[in-house]
């Protein structure tokens, strides 16, 4: 039954098995079993995905239920080609390990940054948002 | 709980150890406040500051209960197999279970017993392995009144003590126990297909799958989820999930509880007793991680409550910790796949498993293999993911798990081929393939259809709600010319060739007549005045904004600059609306009335002059006094864009207007427009213009565009004007037109061909001349090079100037369409 067709409509989306991608950068994949209308999701069997580098790692998470608001896009995942990814899966210690280790380099290099910026007499003011990126 | 706190302070007040308590206690019956001025008072007046209700400072929390003695009470009563459960010392306390019942009794104190506010110490769950979770209803900090809703305890039934399996947990016993239903299953599972309850003996939540999402369905059941190999480890106990029992109906609580899995590792989840089970004891996997979720627990009951325990036992089981110990059971039908499983984690314990235990559900899927498999795995996935089925399920294929995956894989495809092959591919044939393995795993999906169809007609209602409008045009402009143009498209192409049409279904919103609503405050009756309430209907004045109007006098040159650019964009803005009005006429008139269609073309006439005093900047009563307005607009992009827009609907004489002040100030429009290049989209609105234009617009306009002196003045030393037209893009290519036009003029009228008075010769023996003159610097590339240029140019020029002329415009070109002017000229 094609719901709405010329349309972009998340009911032909049930069921099957999506990458979400959140507002906090954080990247979801599971299979999307119930919408509203306000596309706030409920994710089956939910993975939450780190990405560093080429390495990528897996957090089983179980039922995931998004506020609509919060996703940034979603998609959906070809399940055949799915394993075609030039990534490489690592352990969740391993990425939770290279994660904090990227985002202790981000943090070194704004530190340096701000140093440099502020030896020359200048400051970038700071972005009060309410987003975390 | 008010009645529970009454009691409590009736038990208070009967023991009266205290007298402070007893004091207290009665402080709370009588009002505090009205207390005068006893011995009480002076401790009334601290009272105010402390909080009175507080049981254990002030109530039996504080006097009779000792949490550290509960806490090692619990701890010890773990570790002995648990009494009869009427063995209950007497205490005041006591009272208030008498409530519950006996049986109820019990559940509520196992129950309390996992409401540990530190779920990590949860002793239950350390201990679960070996002892019965029935203990000693212990008072006070263990409160078991939160279990107050009796509705929680009316679904439980009665506590499972008769079991002989020492390996269930506490929330075993709680959840509402379903008899193992047979083959009826079947067809339950394939409609709605929700889940069974289930429970594991260790933790108390249905088995966790450690079938990665993806991996192929082995049977009916298992829809592949993925292809990754489950990575890490062991699983958390999940928060005693209580608001998941109480409230749900009975068959909710079939779903199965999502199992919180953790890696091993500290420095995410830090281990409370310092040493944790190495999974390696438990499912020797190392690095296993239970992607999956529970998936449907639907498998009768796999372990026996002996073999579990042998499974299990011994384990340390920490707190937070569970092993995994996932190990699948695949009921009788399935034979070999328990070869298939993975050697290194289950043989020897699988082994034990046969025959399963009818009487009991839980069980767990099988652990992932050991080793991490390589990365690039096929979809098929490793065979020893091997799952849970459902064996009640009906077979939809034969069991092809002991194959090997490629082998698997292959073999599926081929099934789907021959299923496509059969399938009526009618315009969704483009996702026809890839739909059959869908539709496939859908079928073995047992979540599937969470969402009825119900709710899925009642969100896609709220969306058709949300597209509905009076005017689809205004509302909904884009998408509608969107798919006129595909329309258009797709019957262009019908009438090309009679392929088989194919059908696009289009989404028709509803059209709904506009209704006006006017907004009433709500009004009580009998009530006096309004209310004062404000609302996105009827909003209140939240600030008092005062526009003023700054004087004249007060403007720098800078700010009066400033506003006249101002002022610039908004005539802009303004004239677009009616520009957009204009255009869409067209369409209004087609679907208008009869009657209705004078009146829309006098307001279209009207509106295209309202355009056409706004470019020219209107001044009642005035001649068009200066060309600055139109420069000003014409400085803007927008602006520039807009009038290429207007151009086509003005009339020809004030298009004539628009060119020749276009002309008149080409070089300062020139260069305003170094940053945004968007002249040249005047060109083809010009052109066309061009052909409507008589000789003598046309002469003039070349001596504009030229700036060419007038008369037999001598031409001056240079011509700067002259010099940036050519220079830029558009100029040179609004030159070549009107060259081009003036010539195809010039040809056409045999009458004017011998006249030597014609204008246009005049001006154009004199443009020639200039052109010669002009040093060759730069010359832009035009845009287009009009083909008669050749005939033109030598009407006035001679063999020799003519290649002058050539080889000057030569210069920018590329040298293709120049080479017109290369033929000898015959004159």
């Amino acid at each position: 039954m094609n719901y709405m067709p010329g349309t972009a409509s998340l009911i032909e989306d049930i069921d099957k098995k999506h990458l979400v991608l959140l507002r906090d950068g954080r990247t979801l994949i599971g299979f999307l079993r119930s919408i509203d209308q306000f596309a706030n999701l409920v994710l089956h069997q939910t993975v939450e995905r780190i990405h560093v580098g080429k390495k990528y790692g897996d957090i089983p998470r179980g039922i995931f239920v998004v506020r609509g608001e919060n996703v940034v896009l979603l998609g959906e995942i070809d399940l055949e080609k799915e394993s075609d990814t030039p990534l490489q899966q690592v352990s969740i210690e391993e990425i939770l390990e290279e994660q904090r280790a990227e985002q202790q380099a981000k943090l070194e290099a704004e530190k340096l940054k701000v140093q440099a910026l502020k030896d020359r007499g200048l400051s970038i003011p700071r972005a009060d948002t309410l987003d975390e990126y | 709980m008010s009645g529970k706190l009454g009691d409590r302070k009736n038990a208070i007040c009967t023991e009266s150890h205290n007298e402070a308590i007893v004091l207290i206690g009665k402080s709370l019956e009588d009002c505090p406040l009205d207390e005068d001025e006893d011995a009480f008072q002076g401790l009334g007046e601290e009272d105010e500051e402390i909080d009175q209700f507080n049981d254990d400072t002030f109530g039996s929390g504080a006097v009779d209960d000792d949490w550290q003695e509960a806490h090692e009470r619990l701890a010890e009563l773990e570790e002995k197999l648990p009494s009869a459960v009427n063995e209950q010392t007497g205490n005041g306390e006591r009272d208030e279970m008498d409530l519950l019942g006996d049986h109820e009794e019990n559940l509520a104190e196992r129950l309390s017993k996992m409401v540990i506010e530190n779920e990590l110490e949860d002793p239950a769950i350390m201990r679960a392995v070996q002892t019965r979770p029935v203990l000693q209803p212990q008072p006070g900090s263990l409160n078991s009144s939160i279990w107050d809703g009796s509705e929680v305890l009316r679904r439980i039934r009665g506590p499972l003590l008769a079991q002989e399996m020492p390996t269930v947990s506490v929330l075993e016993y709680a959840l509402p126990q379903r008899p193992p239903q047979g083959p009826e299953d079947d067809r339950d599972l394939s409609e709605r297909a929700l889940p069974r309850r289930s429970t594991s003996p260790v933790i108390g939540s249905p088995p966790v799958r450690a079938v990665p999402i993806g991996t192929p369905p082995k049977q009916v059941a298992v829809p592949s989820f993925n292809q990754q190999p489950v990575q890490s480890c062991s699983i958390d106990f999940p928060p005693p999930e209580t608001s998941s029992w109480k409230g749900r109906p009975m068959w909710k609580v079939l779903c199965p509880k999502p199992v919180h899995v953790r890696p091993p590792v500290p420095p995410r989840f830090p281990a409370p007793y310092g040493e944790r089970a190495p999974p390696d004891q438990l499912c020797g996997v190392p690095n296993s991680s239970l992607l999956g979720h529970p998936f449907p627990p639907s498998v009768p009951p796999v372990l026996s409550p002996l073999q579990r325990a042998q499974l299990l036992g011994g384990a340390q089981l920490q707190p937070g910790r569970m092993s995994p110990s996932q190990f699948a059971r695949v009921p009788g039908f399935v034979g070999s796949p328990l070869a298939a499983m993975n050697p290194k984690l289950l043989q020897g314990r699988v082994r034990q498993m046969l025959p399963p235990a009818p009487g009991f559900r839980a069980f767990f899927s099988a652990p992932p293999p050991a080793t991490p498999p390589p990365p690039q795995q096929h979809p098929p996935g490793p065979g020893p993911h091997l799952q849970n089925l459902r064996s009640q399920a009906p077979m939809f294929r034969p069991d092809t798990t002991h194959l090997h995956p490629q082998h698997r894989r292959l073999l599926h495809q081929r099934q789907q081929q021959s299923r496509n092959q059969h399938r009526n591919l009618n315009g969704a044939g483009d996702r026809g393939g890839h739909r059959s393995s869908h539709q496939d795993h859908i079928r073995k999906d047992p979540y599937a259809n969470l969402m009825l169809q119900r709710e899925k007609d009642w969100v896609s209602k709220i969306q058709m709600m949300q597209l509905q409008s009076t005017d689809p045009y205004l509302d909904d402009f884009y998408y509608q010319n969107y798919f006129e143009k595909l329309e258009k498209l797709s019957a262009a192409e019908e009438v090309q060739g009679d392929g088989p049409k194919k059908e696009r279904t289009k989404l028709i919103t509803p059209q709904v007549a506009k209704l006006e609503h006017t907004y009433k405050p709500v009004q009580f009756e009998g009530s006096l005045g309004k209310l004062t309430v404000s609302s996105v209907n009827n909003p209140r004045k939240m600030i008092d904004a005062v526009v003023t109007s700054r004087s004249e006098d007060d403007e720098t040159k800078e700010k009066q600059v400033r506003d006249k650019r101002r002022k610039t964009l908004f005539i802009i803005e303004k004239t677009y609306s009616l520009l957009l009005d204009v255009e869409d006429y067209e369409r209004r008139y087609l679907l208008s009335l009869e009657d209705e269609r004078p009146a829309l073309m006098d307001e279209r006439k009207h509106k295209i002059c309202c355009m056409y005093d706004n470019l020219r900047g209107k001044l009642p009563g005035q001649e068009r006094p200066s060309d600055d307005h139109f420069v000003q607009i014409m400085c803007i992009r927008k602006g520039k864009r807009m009038v290429a827009r207007i151009l086509p609907f003005l009339s020809t004489e004030q298009a004539a207007d628009i060119l020749m002040t276009t002309a008149r100030n080409l070089p300062f429009l020139i260069k305003k427009d170094a940053q945004d290049e968007v002249l040249p989209c005047l060109l083809s609105p010009f052109s066309l213009l061009l052909y409507h234009l008589p000789p003598v617009t046309v002469a003039s306009l070349l001596q504009q565009l030229m700036s060419l002196p007038q008369g037999t003045a001598a031409p001056a030393p240079s011509n700067p004007h002259l010099s940036t037209v050519l220079q830029s893009k558009f100029g040179l290519s609004l030159l070549l037109v009107v060259l081009s036009r003036g010539e195809d003029l010039q040809s056409s009228d045999p009458a004017s061909e011998s006249a030597q008075s014609n204008p246009w010769t005049e001006v154009m023996f004199v443009a020639t001349r200039e052109l010669l003159r002009i040093p060759q610097t730069g010359l832009a590339k035009p845009i287009s090079i009009p083909t008669n240029l050749v005939s033109l140019f030598s009407r006035y020029v001679d063999r020799q100037k003519l290649n002058l002329l050539e080889t000057k415009l030569q210069k920018e070109e590329k040298g293709e369409s120049m080479d017109i002017l290369v033929q000898p000229c015959s004159e």
